[in-house]
């Protein structure tokens, strides 16, 4: 009795729990947060970007180098392979074959050892600068360093590369603004998107006189990363936790295109993410077991592969990444999916559609006032995907985060927030005016502000 | 209603248990977040009063479940003031004792254990009077199932507290915590009996031992033979300051301080201890407060004090703000700007980790989540903060003294102005013309309209017509409750009759009512707490008991709703009101067999349509969507299903004061705010539209109802459903104020009146009928000269209708209303359905903003005809009751001039 009353008062009352250690995290989130918000913003913003372009130039000598050792490899193998059995035996082949998968690896491993290493030192120098102009602007009397710390960096913008980049394509998209709710009213926006899915991570930089400047974009998500409202998206992906195929190193190779000062590497949050799975998948055995043995009378072997299955990700499990790297997000869910989705009659109870309901309950739980939803649930479009099943999904798919939407904001405050639905592009003009007309079917949208001329 | 005096506002804040996701309580539906029922039960706290007790003024929720309490506070605590060494005297020992007492005993009384007693929240005030403060922590969190973290100070709990297990939960157990057998009041008694003893000896109790000591030494006491305090003392050394005391001290704290509760004495009994025999002589008895609504004599007892007899000047009190009521000035606190989260967030308390820090790794299917950190701030934090009254106390202090006491004129000489104008301020008057949520707003504004109306309301039922009066322009919502209950004429003592209406025995209905309560108005945070369920059912049952003749029909939940969510506190009040409003506007609709009273009402609505938009009527008959199919939820709740509480209130505020066909004039108020819409959309969309009420405009609405509500013949909305007029006393005590007030029933009847028309008869009809008396009043033909009611009307305007005869030209020439036209109904209209060109339709479309009277003799005719015009996109068309035949008793009529044909 006793150790539970001290635990109870040790654990929930501040007066008697240890005093938390501020962890390093926090105290930069919190420095960061109040530069952001301070004249040292731009100097800042520049700061990333400089060490943004130099990663991203590391990555693209990487790539000219991989793709020239590549190419001479190819050649020496075609060479050798014209000549194999006149000039070189087989084993010679097979040496000069093993000999180009070595160099390889050894140059690629060579070249993210360096990038790591560049993105390391970036890290380390990039937080150095961020706290000590924080305690310069703290202690008045260093005002004038600070100001020279801050104009000193401020000049440093690299010139424009020769290749100019224009500004991106435009995309397809429409804007809505909706009540839910039936006598209390909440308002939402709703945005209809077609674009790729990475449009919204790439950090697209483009040219202004001659200088390469930041995207706006970066500066909004920069400012809102530690405040009350962030951005998410979700990603789907298959259930595997890498990065190798498809989308998943697409998106990786964003991720990788700069440093991210704030979070860990992509493979490293992986690797937590992990740890946190095995955790997961042991809840889930012991919540069968208690299951089972609720029915244990009923089924006796039921003793499935389980154990196998310890490493697997579920459909309709997700997992989160966050980053501060990204153009428009600083969250993303990846959530699980299987080939059942493909199929034209998902219900409403398939896994990924309850996924998105839990995935919208974190958003309100965690203030992440924008979220954007792939509406197909696919990153791109398929042969498979034919109008009436497009129709169907977006039907779906409107209709259930409709009611999760009400179902949140039954209890959870009266903020509004704003919902993206991506569609891949590639979509056809007609389907997506064919969607945005059901999206006005199916959420009620505002009272129209009718001008009179009178 | 305690006033300020020398209060400070306090605010603290914690953070309720968040509940596990997705799980469901017993009926299947969501469970109520803790947060919530915690705001449902501290309304009961706010009606705690008494003069050693801090008031409970606000709860608020914050995200997250945070919770922000506003109470009564004081700087000066009990920790403080000890170290004086004040108490080592045993007579300020007796006089904190016999406080502290007080108020716990008062506490016991109302059913609430403390719980939480300590040093720091034994409060004093600036005359040294004890205050306790944060007493309502354990009533409110259900006794500690709804929080996290254990309420108590542990060198205080008391053996038989410790002796349980703290509220434990278990995140993947099903049911919920709840404590079974919370603490008794006798627990507060240890606490006092360990803090007098510490305040005699100056010394804090183990203070160098850890938590688990101090819980092994509570526990001691339990098994062990000596006495606790003996023990403590001989622990403690103290021994020797300990047999200084007398021996009723001494016998008052063994009472206090043995460790089984059966031998403790709870605080009432503790009360009549021989120890407080001088202090209760000298407390004398205090005065207590009239309610509101009783049948005692108020003024039994009153003197009024001569003006400079013994010392009436004496206390006359500079501060006058302190003179009001903590809930009014806390509320006018709000409107100048104060907020609770700024202030929480100035003093540091809000050091919330950002939420991107926060997020989860991992989540399952199910929603389990993984790699989540409990956030170290939604610990308990029992830090109090001070708010600042000074933005409040600047704002006000340009306004002259006598704004605090504004007089009551005689009814008769108040005729123009009905605001006190301030020197200091004259824009007042101006104010009351910005629109209403504006006005809502005001700091200055509010502060004089709720000085004014406190005073009415005491005044009341005498003041009934000034309130009447006052309430046209506006009522500020912190008096809503009362004024309303003024103007539905609620008397006598409510509260003797809501007792004993048997509300607990099961009845059939009681099944519905629970399916119905928990879909009612759930937005709203307060009528979402369990607490307000529970008062919910009982209302509703009281009112289903009460009323045999009626049933229950669904919309008797959201009728009741603005009506408990006014007066939480009072159930009684809301009670009466509900049972006031019932009748006033929905006679005869909760009958079980309502079909004939609903399909009258509908009919009548669908006339007031066509009377005032032909056109949206056309085009709605024209797609059969007819008023049953969307308008009987808005009339069966009198709008209470179709908006959200604080629209609703402001609807309510005009719809009081009308009649009961104004709500007809609301639905058509409705209906033109949609108006553009509907006349695009088919039947389907309308159906869609109606099924999810748009947002709407109230404060248009409102005025659009007025408008409509006064440009419509009263007859035009007879209906023999209506309430038939019952006392005819009650309608003079009420102003007559012109058309608005009075209800057609209500006045005599003579043979030019409605008459019940059959409900079928009316359902074929497209136009309202009005009665040959208005056409008199209207047309100003000078029938019989007692006009009923002054109708508001500019002199030198034309008369407000146009006459058209549509007999034939002999009948016509014959005998005719003067100033009518003649448009023969058979020759009326070309075979394309339009009016035939000729003289008297020209008259008709010159004159097309005037109320159309068709005047026919017996048959279908003139109800055709009316029809016709109303294809024709015509307005405010009407037929006259009865035809040309009624008017022939008066003497109006006349031979139409010759040179007309």
């Amino acid at each position: 009795v006793v150790t539970k009353w001290h635990n109870a008062f040790s654990e929930e009352v501040k007066r008697y729990a240890k005093p938390e250690s501020v962890t390093e995290q926090q105290v930069f989130s919190e420095v960061y947060h109040s530069l952001i918000h301070s004249p040292a913003l731009d100097t800042l913003l520049n700061l990333e970007h400089t060490y943004a372009l130099t990663i991203e130039d590391l990555i693209q000598q990487r790539d000219k180098d991989l793709e020239y050792l590549d190419d001479r490899q190819r050649e020496e193998m075609e060479d050798a392979m014209k000549n194999a059995g006149t000039k070189y035996t087989d084993a010679q082949v097979n040496q000069l074959a093993q000999r180009h998968i070595d160099n390889s690896q050894l140059i690629s491993g060579k070249w993210s050892s360096e990038l790591s290493n560049l993105r390391d030192t970036q890290k380390r120098e990039f937080r150095e600068w961020v706290l000590k102009v924080h305690e310069d602007t703290q202690s008045p009397s260093k005002s004038t360093s600070y100001l020279n710390r801050v104009r000193a960096l401020s000049s440093s913008l690299p010139e424009a590369e020769e290749n100019e980049r224009g500004p991106n394509t435009i995309r397809m998209e429409e804007s809505f603004t909706i009540h839910l709710g039936a006598q209390m009213k909440t308002t939402h926006n709703l945005r209809l998107l077609c674009t790729d899915i990475l449009d919204l991570c790439r950090h697209k930089t483009h040219t202004v006189g001659g200088m390469v400047i930041p995207q706006p974009q970066r500066l909004q998500t920069a400012m809102s990363l530690y405040s009350n409202d962030l951005c998410a998206l979700i990603m789907m992906v298959d259930n595997r936790l890498n990065s190798y195929t498809g989308l998943k190193r697409d998106f990786s190779k964003v991720c990788e295109q700069s440093t991210d000062f704030h979070f860990p590497d992509l493979e490293q949050q992986f690797a937590i993410i992990e740890q946190e799975l095995a955790l997961a998948n042991e809840h889930r055995q012991q919540h069968k077991h208690s299951e089972d043995a609720d029915k244990v009378s009923l089924k006796s072997s039921s003793s499935t592969s389980s154990e196998e299955k310890n490493k697997n990700l579920r459909s309709g499990d997700f997992y989160l990444t966050k980053h501060s790297n990204l153009s428009e997000v600083h969250v993303v869910f990846h959530l699980v999916a299987d080939d059942s989705i493909k199929q034209s009659d998902i219900s409403s109870r398939h896994p990924v559609i309850l996924s998105i309901r839990n995935i919208i309950k974190l958003c309100f739980r965690y203030d992440i006032n924008t979220i954007t939803i792939p509406l197909l649930l696919f990153n791109e479009m398929t042969e498979e995907m034919t109008i009436p099943w497009c129709q169907k999904r977006v039907e779906l798919m409107f209709k259930c985060v409709k009611g999760f939407m009400m179902e949140m904001a039954a209890y959870g405050g009266y903020k509004s927030r704003t919902i993206q639905f991506l569609v891949p592009p590639g979509i056809s003009e007609d389907v997506f005016s064919g969607i945005s007309s059901m999206l006005t079917n199916i959420f009620r949208l505002s009272n129209p502000l009718v001008v009179k001329s009178s | 209603m305690s006033e300020l005096g020398e209060a400070d506002f306090g605010l603290t804040t914690f953070f309720a248990r968040s509940h596990p996701n997705d799980k469901c309580g017993a009926n299947g539906l969501p469970l109520t977040p803790n947060s919530i029922k915690i705001l449902g039960r501290f309304e009961h706290l706010k009606t705690i009063s008494h003069e050693n007790l801090c008031k409970y003024i606000d709860i608020q929720r914050g995200k997250h479940e945070r919770l922000l309490v506003v109470t009564e506070h004081y700087q000066q605590t009990l920790k403080n003031v000890a170290k004086s060494g004040k108490y080592s005297v045993e007579e300020n020992l007796v006089t904190l004792a016999y406080e502290i007492v007080k108020g716990l005993a008062y506490l016991n009384k109302r059913g609430i254990t403390h719980r939480n007693l300590s040093q720091e929240n034994i409060l004093f005030n600036k005359k040294g009077k004890v205050k306790l403060s944060e007493y309502g922590l354990y009533y409110m969190t259900e006794y500690g199932a709804n929080v996290a973290f254990p309420i108590g100070h542990p060198q205080y709990l008391s053996p038989e507290v410790l002796c349980e297990y703290p509220v434990q939960y278990d995140e993947h157990s099903e049911s919920e915590p709840s404590v079974l057998t919370p603490t008794g009041p006798k627990s507060d008694v240890w606490s006092l009996g360990l803090i007098l003893l510490e305040v005699l000896t100056g010394e804090e109790f183990w203070g160098d031992l850890t938590m688990p000591q101090t819980f092994f030494k509570i526990l001691s006491f339990v098994n062990s033979d000596i006495h606790p305090l003996d023990a403590i003392s001989k622990d403690l050394d103290i021994e020797s300051q300990v047999k200084t005391l007398s021996r009723d001290f001494m016998d008052f704290l063994r009472k206090c301080l043995s460790a089984s509760p059966m031998d403790r004495a709870n605080p009432t009994e503790l009360m009549d201890h021989s120890l407080f025999r001088d202090l209760r002589q000298k407390n004398s008895k205090t005065k207590n407060g009239h309610r509101l609504f009783s049948s005692d004599l108020r003024s039994l007892d009153l003197e009024l004090p001569v003006l400079g007899q013994n010392g009436y000047n004496k206390d006359y009190n500079e501060d006058h703000l302190s003179l009001r009521t903590m809930e009014e000035v806390y509320y006018l606190w709000q409107l100048a700007g104060g907020e609770l989260f700024g202030a929480l967030k100035r003093e540091g308390l809000v050091k919330t980790k950002p939420p991107i820090h926060l997020l989860p790794y991992y989540s399952t299917l199910d929603g389990e989540v993984f790699g989540q950190r409990r956030d170290q701030a939604e610990l308990l934090d029992g830090t109090i903060i001070t708010l600042s009254q000074e933005q409040l106390r600047k704002r006000l202090s340009e306004i002259d003294e006598t704004a605090y006491y504004p007089l009551l004129e005689d009814e008769n000489s108040q005729v123009t102005t009905n605001l006190p104008s301030s020197p200091s301020n004259s824009d007042i008057s101006e104010t009351a013309s910005l629109p209403l949520v504006i006005r809502e707003k005001d700091v200055e504004y509010q502060f004089h309209r709720i000085i004014l109306y406190e005073r009415l309301i005491k005044g009341y039922p005498y003041k009934k017509s000034h309130i009447w009066r006052e309430a046209r322009v506006d009522i500020p919502p912190h008096v809503r409750a009362h004024v309303w209950a003024a103007i539905l004429e609620v008397e006598g003592d409510i509260y003797a009759r809501y007792d004993s209406i048997d509300k607990e025995t099961p009845t059939n209905t009681d099944r519905q009512i629970e399916v119905d309560i928990p879909r009612c108005h759930q937005y709203h945070e307060l009528l979402s707490s369990p607490s307000a369920h529970a008062k919910f059912k009982r209302v509703l049952k009281a009112w289903v008991v009460s009323h045999p003749q009626y049933v229950y029909w669904q919309g008797l939940d959201s009728l009741s709703a603005p009506f408990l969510a006014l007066n939480f506190n009072n159930e009684a009040l809301a009670y009466s009101c509900l049972s006031a409003f019932i009748p006033k506007y929905l006679h005869n609709f909760f009958l079980k067999d309502n079909s004939q009273v609903i399909q009258e009402y509908l009919a009548v609505f669908s006339h007031l349509i066509t009377f005032h938009d032909p056109e949206l009527s056309n085009h709605l008959e024209g797609i059969g969507f007819i008023p049953d199919l969307y308008a009987i939820p808005w009339f069966l709740t009198m709008f209470a299903h179709a908006f959200p509480i604080h629209k609703l209130v402001h609807l309510w505020d005009t719809l009081l004061l009308g009649n009961s066909s104004f709500p007809l004039c609301i639905g058509v108020a409705i209906l033109r705010q949609f108006r553009d819409r509907l006349l695009t959309y088919g039947f389907n969309e309308c159906i869609l539209m109606f099924s999810d009420m748009p947002e709407i405009d109230i404060q248009r609405c409102v005025q659009d109802s007025i408008k409509i509500f006064c440009s419509t013949p009263k007859s035009a909305t007879f209906r023999q459903h209506a309430r038939e007029p019952n006392k005819p006393g009650t309608s003079s005590s009420r102003p007559n104020i012109s058309y608005y007030s009075r209800d057609y029933n209500e006045q005599p009847k003579s043979e030019l009146s409605m008459e019940p028309v059959k409900v079928e008869e009316l359902k074929t009809e497209k136009c309202c009928r009005i009665s040959a008396e208005d056409l008199i009043e209207m047309g100003e033909l000078c029938g019989p000269s007692s006009s009923k009611s002054p109708t508001k009307r500019k002199p030198n305007s034309r008369p407000m209708i146009i006459v058209i005869d549509i007999r034939n030209p002999e009948d016509y020439a014959k005998g005719a209303i003067p100033g009518s036209i003649n448009i023969p109904f058979p020759s009326a209209f070309s075979p394309e359905g339009d009016l035939n060109p000729c003289a008297a339709v020209n008259v008709l479309n010159q004159n097309k903003q005037q109320v159309k009277v068709i005047v026919g003799s017996r048959g279908k005719n003139a109800n055709n005809f009316a029809a016709d015009l109303v294809r024709l996109g015509y307005h405010k068309v009407c037929v006259l009751h009865k035809g040309i035949d009624v008017l022939r008793s008066t003497n109006i009529l006349t031979v139409p001039p010759a040179d007309y044909f």
